[in-house]
């Protein structure tokens, strides 16, 4: 079965390919927009080294960004999500803002901190931050209370509690939340390079786009999504060996 | 309790960007004292004549672009969940593409679709799309599949099995699809218009912020809000009606 699936997959892609090749090369669709897969793949080795430049950039950007999702989301979680008072008034805040489109911001953001890595870390790491604020706050909330109750009645410190009890007890909810928030953190830089940028693989792509280079273009975002998915992939790769370990 | 909380909460926020707005660079930030008569002037039609129009407009975008992610997302939803098979080969091939940041296939439809509404139409319907299609696949494999033989058994032809039986059990993750579809069918048109348009809410936010007029920026901004959030309110109000009617 799996096998036959996964031939069914390559043999659609394969399809696909070929029709868009023959709809390319016959003439129904006009290259000018829609190029040939054989016409991106030889854009794909011109822009090679540009795009590559761009993408370093870009995911070093998302990088930092990530970090201080991670770190910031986690620590605030923690944080708010222990205690019932903060937690119960800044609850509806939380969910606000990670609702709103950040996007209405993003023209203020520029303004404040201008163009380059800046506003791009920036709004990257507020499109990472609430998916794992929210996730570490609703966990450490369901925390079993027995395990809190029983270390504090072995006299645990509040920093044991938070680094032996609360923070095991939230590992798999925050695996999860680092698995939404790095798509997010790299749809904020692209984002902010799209709209403002000088760099990265948003600029490059916008460029393209601006100068109807299609094949280019298409190759830029080939590149772009197989990054993206490669990383999520890794993630979910890393999240199985750990719930192994985990036991 | 909690509630007041929140309500002195709001009040500082508001006062500390009154007193920081008042300290700043009037073209980088502005107090609230300033967004009111911003905002007056803007809903009497003095500052931007075109407000009904371009919210018109943006309006029509979304309803356009969240109609057909509907379509479509229930048609692929249930084609792909069907059948085990094409689910099997298909599901995980979406699932990856869910993994790329959606805003990759922006510039390519911008190209594609030109800067007027239609490359806003396709980019809130591609982002509408997937989580309609995700939530069709989850509800259908939350129907508990004795319910179907028993159906069956009983002489219920497929269409009678869809609608009586399947649609009912899965009515509530379906829902859920569609809200998130909606809300994310907004945020695609909304970041379109302030990628790059020459109408609509976003042009407005885009033609504010270019001129540093501030006040009217932020005007603008809520002006917005209010259509995203009156959007997810009525969603959310349709979601209730359809919980009652399941329970």
């Amino acid at each position: 079965m799996t096998l036959r699936v996964r031939a069914l997959q390559v043999v659609s892609i394969a399809a696909m390919l070929a029709a868009w090749e023959t709809a390319a090369r016959a003439g129904w669709v006009d290259p000018l927009f829609v190029p040939a897969p054989s016409a991106v793949v030889r854009a794909l080795a011109k822009i090679g080294g540009q795009a590559l430049a761009g993408l370093a950039d870009t995911l070093g950007k998302t990088a930092v960004a990530y970090v201080l999702s991670v770190v910031l989301g986690v620590a605030a979680g923690l944080f708010v999500g222990s205690m019932r008072l903060l937690r119960e008034v800044l609850n509806p805040f939380v969910i606000a803002l990670y609702g709103i489109p950040k996007i209405l911001v993003l023209p203020w953001i520029v303004l404040v901190l201008g163009f380059g890595a800046a506003p791009a870390i920036f709004y990257g790491t507020i499109h990472g931050l609430f998916p794992i604020l929210v996730l570490v706050m609703g966990a450490v909330r369901d925390v079993d209370r027995t395990l809190v109750t029983v270390a504090r009645s072995y006299g645990a410190t509040t920093w044991q509690l938070y680094w032996k009890v609360l923070l095991p007890a939230i590992v798999p909810s925050v695996l999860a939340g680092m698995r939404l928030g790095v798509v997010f953190c790299l749809l904020g830089v692209l984002v902010v390079e799209m709209f403002a940028g000088v760099r990265g693989m948003g600029y490059v792509m916008s460029a393209f786009a601006n100068g109807f280079q299609a094949p280019e273009l298409f190759a830029a975002t080939a590149l772009v999504s197989a990054a993206s998915i490669a990383i999520v992939l890794a993630l979910d790769h890393l999240n199985e060996k750990l719930s192994h370990w985990r036991g | 309790m909690t509630v007041l909380v929140r309500l002195a909460l709001l009040a500082a926020v508001l006062a500390l960007w009154e007193v920081a707005g008042r300290a700043a660079n009037p073209l980088m930030a502005v107090p609230p004292s300033a967004v009111l008569p911003a905002l007056r002037e803007l809903l009497l039609l003095r500052s931007y004549p075109d407000l009904p129009a371009s919210l018109l407009l943006t309006l029509r975008e979304i309803a356009l672009a969240y109609g057909l992610a509907v379509a479509a997302g229930l048609a692929c939803g249930f084609a792909l969940g069907m059948n085990r098979l094409v689910g099997r080969v298909y599901g995980p091939m979406l699932a990856a593409l869910y993994a790329v940041p959606a805003v990759v296939w922006y510039p390519s439809l911008m190209l594609f679709f030109g800067l007027d509404a239609a490359s806003k139409i396709a980019f809130g319907f591609l982002l509408g799309f997937f989580p309609v299609t995700l939530a069709v696949l989850a509800g259908i494999r939350q129907v508990n599949p004795q319910l179907v033989t028993v159906a069956r058994a009983y002489g219920a032809g497929p269409v009678r099995v869809f609608a009586s039986v399947m649609v009912p059990a899965m009515l509530f993750t379906l829902i859920g699809g569609l809200r998130t579809g909606l809300a994310l069918s907004v945020i695609g048109v909304i970041v379109g218009e302030i990628l790059g348009s020459k109408r609509g809410m976003g042009a407005l936010i885009n033609h504010a912020y270019g001129l540093l007029r501030t006040a009217d920026y932020v005007a603008l901004v809520l002006v917005t809000l209010v259509l995203i959030v009156g959007s997810d309110a009525l969603a959310s109000l349709v979601e209730r009606r359809a919980k009652r009617w399941t329970d």
